[in-house]
């Protein structure tokens, strides 16, 4: 029998009328795409596990500790949203280096280039494409230090070359800092890609 | 960790205690007033506040023609003067918004937000150096003409308002989209279809708005009244209650006048509270990339209209022109035009900075509740926050003057509470400025900064660039309505120490015409000079 360490359990998210339910054990280090009907409550879940939305029933653990009720701030949790992921005011560079405290420049510059945004770096986000964008958002996403990765479409508004790209990256860093990551994806390729298991949402119960 | 919680914690308190502050003071101002013995009210032996409040309700100035005549007139002169800027105000932002490229649209707007800010004591000279009885134009104006009355004071308000409400306008027209234009020429709409399907409706929203927002603020209009009013006929509450606190000292007179004034104001309050803000310094969205093009006779009235609105607003303004030519400058005048000009800045920079940091500070308990979805919480702070928008600058004074003249040397301490009450004037203004800022702000980064887990110093480098331009421009703004304050300073202002404003009043008020015009022309550029910044940041934003 294998331990979790990302325990979701008899979870309830109320949305106005709709009620939705979770119920998971997620092992750490593992990679799990999550898909379902638009509305299904894919995103809920994710905003729910960093504390944007408070659950009306059940709980979170994580290494058997309840982080139902912790603030944001204290959660072991790094999240990419759908948008807003820049602060458009400042420097690309500036918004990659936020929340990755202990990585060095050096590393990010080779990240970027790995994601193929070296150049970008030192633009302002409004001169990026929205694939630049996400790239950029998803490099500090992987490279902070929390160790749940919750990663919500990071790939949508990428061409397909880029895509590929962009989900070997993340499977390679994932790997290689044993981070636990949840991903929300509309692609079976990115399905095939990273995931250890595929967790299909539907209009669930516990 | 544990520190950066306690932080922001602190600070939503800090903010939480500023507006408990200011509740206080608003407090403390009306206990002035009900707690004083009114002396013509029905004699009562119990201290208990609802017999206080059933006195001044039984108060026999309530039923005196006087106070009917003086409230009838205050309502009077509001409605029209908004009536009036409203309705004018509305063909020349057509006029400027159909002629896109018209010469000097830029300074056109600029010259509207000083006009708006302008302290009132200037306009009052300009106009009486223009109209007055040995005005410029008062020969071309028939021998029964006379500025003062109810004719001047809507002079004053329109020329002050007006601009306001061209810009308000003018904003809201330009919120229309390119594609709305677009499609109405391509459907073949007639003039009217245009106006009533597109423009219109642009405009509608606001219009009832603007309107309100005059209305108050010609209701606790003060210097211009103080000025060009005179008598029962032509009176209004808020210069009622000066009067009969600096020149009768009846102070259950003021008493009984400051809380008509409060309750009317609140009534005006509440319905314009209902609605949201309108949005008048907003930068001024970019050349449209395609407008509707008027046909040539309409141009042509565009053009006439602009020309007129210019002339409007510039003839006062350099009716001071000739005054400041004849004025004797004599080392008394320039010294006392230099002492008050210090005071006037050096108050109107205390009170803007104060203002600002409260505003801020403020702003962080509503932004934590909006972000944790608490809107009834959020509305009620704000709602606190922005009270002194009811209790015009006269009440309030009033009630702190009666409050504290028996306790402390006011002579002494009088500019403390000229700050104090200052601060309080202008800090729902200045909330009102930065709100919508900060809440676009948190709109599209709510979520972010504490998914990254910031310090709070980290947050607010980030934020503050953010910000920045309208801080600024909100502070320059706060600074210019703190440094045009009279009717604060007439009540607490010391009889040694003068305000450039209070100057301009006294040589206005002994006939020193030319002394005044040199006075306004100083206070004027100093104006200009903390204004164009504001126009330029503006339009960077």
């Amino acid at each position: 029998m294998t331990t979790s360490t990302l325990e979701i359990n008899q979870l309830r998210i109320q949305l106005g009328n709709n009620t939705l339910n979770y119920q998971q054990s997620i092992q750490a280090g593992q990679t799990v795409t999550l898909q379902g009907v638009s509305g299904v409550g894919k995103s809920s879940l994710l905003l729910c596990i960093a504390g944007f939305i408070k659950p009306s029933h059940g709980t979170i653990k994580w290494l058997s500790t309840d982080i139902t009720k912790a603030s944001i701030e204290r959660r072991p949790v790094a999240m990419l949203f759908q948008e807003n992921n820049l602060f458009e005011h400042i420097s690309v560079q500036r918004n990659a280096q936020l929340g990755t405290k202990g990585i060095s420049l050096d590393e990010i510059e080779e990240c970027a280039e790995q994601l193929q945004i070296a150049d970008q770096l030192s633009k302002m986000p409004a001169q990026l494409s929205g694939g630049q964008r996400q790239r950029v958002a998803l490099l500090r996403t992987l490279l902070r230090p929390e160790p749940i990765m919750l990663l919500d479409e990071p790939f949508a508004e990428l061409d397909n070359t880029t895509r590929s790209i962009a989900a070997n990256w993340v499977a390679k860093k994932a790997k290689q800092h044993n981070k636990t990551v949840l991903l929300v994806t509309h692609q079976m390729e990115d399905v095939e890609r990273l995931a250890d298991r595929n967790w299909l949402i539907g209009a669930q119960t516990f | 960790m544990a520190i950066r919680i306690f932080i922001t914690q602190f600070a939503n308190i800090v903010g939480l205690l500023f507006i408990l502050l200011i509740c206080a003071i608003t407090l403390l101002a009306f206990y002035g007033l009900i707690a004083f013995e009114p002396a013509g009210a029905v004699p009562t032996d119990s201290n208990a506040w609802y017999d206080r409040i059933y006195a001044i309700v039984q108060s026999p100035l309530l039923k005196d023609d006087y106070f009917h005549s003086i409230l009838l007139f205050s309502i009077k002169q509001a409605l029209l003067s908004a009536l009036i800027s409203t309705v004018l105000a509305w063909p020349i932002a057509r006029a400027i918004y159909y002629l896109p490229k018209v010469y000097f649209k830029n300074t056109f707007l600029s010259l509207s937000l000083l006009c708006f800010v302008l302290p009132t004591l200037v306009l009052i000279t300009g106009f009486v150096s223009l109209l007055g009885l040995s005005g410029i134009l008062t020969p071309y104006l028939g021998d029964h003409w006379s500025l003062y009355g109810l004719q001047g004071i809507l002079i004053a308000h329109v020329y002050m308002n007006l601009p306001f409400a061209v810009r308000a306008m003018y904003n809201q027209l330009q919120s229309i989209p390119d594609s709305s234009w677009q499609l109405s020429s391509q459907l073949k709409f007639s003039t009217w279809q245009k106006f009533s399907l597109i423009e219109w409706p642009a405009m509608r929203s606001n219009l009832s708005l603007i309107f309100g927002f005059i209305t108050i603020l010609c209701f606790n209009s003060f210097a211009v009244v103080l000025a060009f009013g005179g008598g029962p006929q032509s009176t209004t509450l808020e210069v009622a209650i000066y009067q009969a606190l600096k020149y009768d000292f009846n102070i259950s007179e003021a008493l009984t006048l400051a809380w008509s004034q409060f309750a009317i104001a609140g009534v005006f309050f509440i319905v314009l509270y209902r609605s949201s803000s309108v949005t008048w310094l907003s930068k001024n969205v970019a050349e449209k990339s395609w407008a509707p093009r008027p046909n040539t006779a309409n141009r042509l009235l565009f053009y006439g209209i602009y020309i007129i609105a210019f002339a409007f607003l510039l003839l006062p303004l350099f009716s001071l022109i000739p005054g400041i030519f004849a004025a004797k400058y004599t080392i008394s005048l320039l010294t006392n035009i230099g002492q008050a000009l210090t005071l006037t800045l050096a108050l109107g920079l205390l009170s803007a900075c104060v203002a600002m940091i409260i505003s801020y500070a403020i702003m962080l308990p509503i932004r934590h509740c909006v972000l944790a979805n608490n809107t009834r919480a959020a509305s009620l702070l704000q709602w606190f926050a922005n009270h002194t928008l009811i209790a015009p600058a006269m009440v309030l004074s009033v009630g702190l003057y009666i409050l504290f003249l028996a306790l402390i040397d006011l002579d002494k301490w009088g500019m403390i509470f000229v700050v104090l009450l200052n601060v309080l004037l202008i800090l729902p203004f200045a909330i009102q400025q930065i709100r919508p800022r900060l809440m676009q702000y948190d709109s599209d980064y709510g979520m972010l900064y504490p998914s990254l887990k910031l310090s709070y110093t980290e947050r607010f480098v980030i934020e503050w660039p953010y910000i920045k331009p309208v801080f600024l421009s909100t502070f320059s703004l706060t600074l210019l309505i703190a440094m045009g304050d009279v009717a604060i300073f007439s009540i607490f202002g010391s009889a040694q120490l003068q305000t450039l404003p209070w100057l301009i009043y006294q040589y206005a008020g002994s006939y020193r015409i030319n002394e005044a015009s040199f006075a306004s022309a100083i206070l004027l550029l100093l104006y200009l000079a903390i204004l164009l910044p504001i126009e330029k940041t503006n339009k960077k934003a």
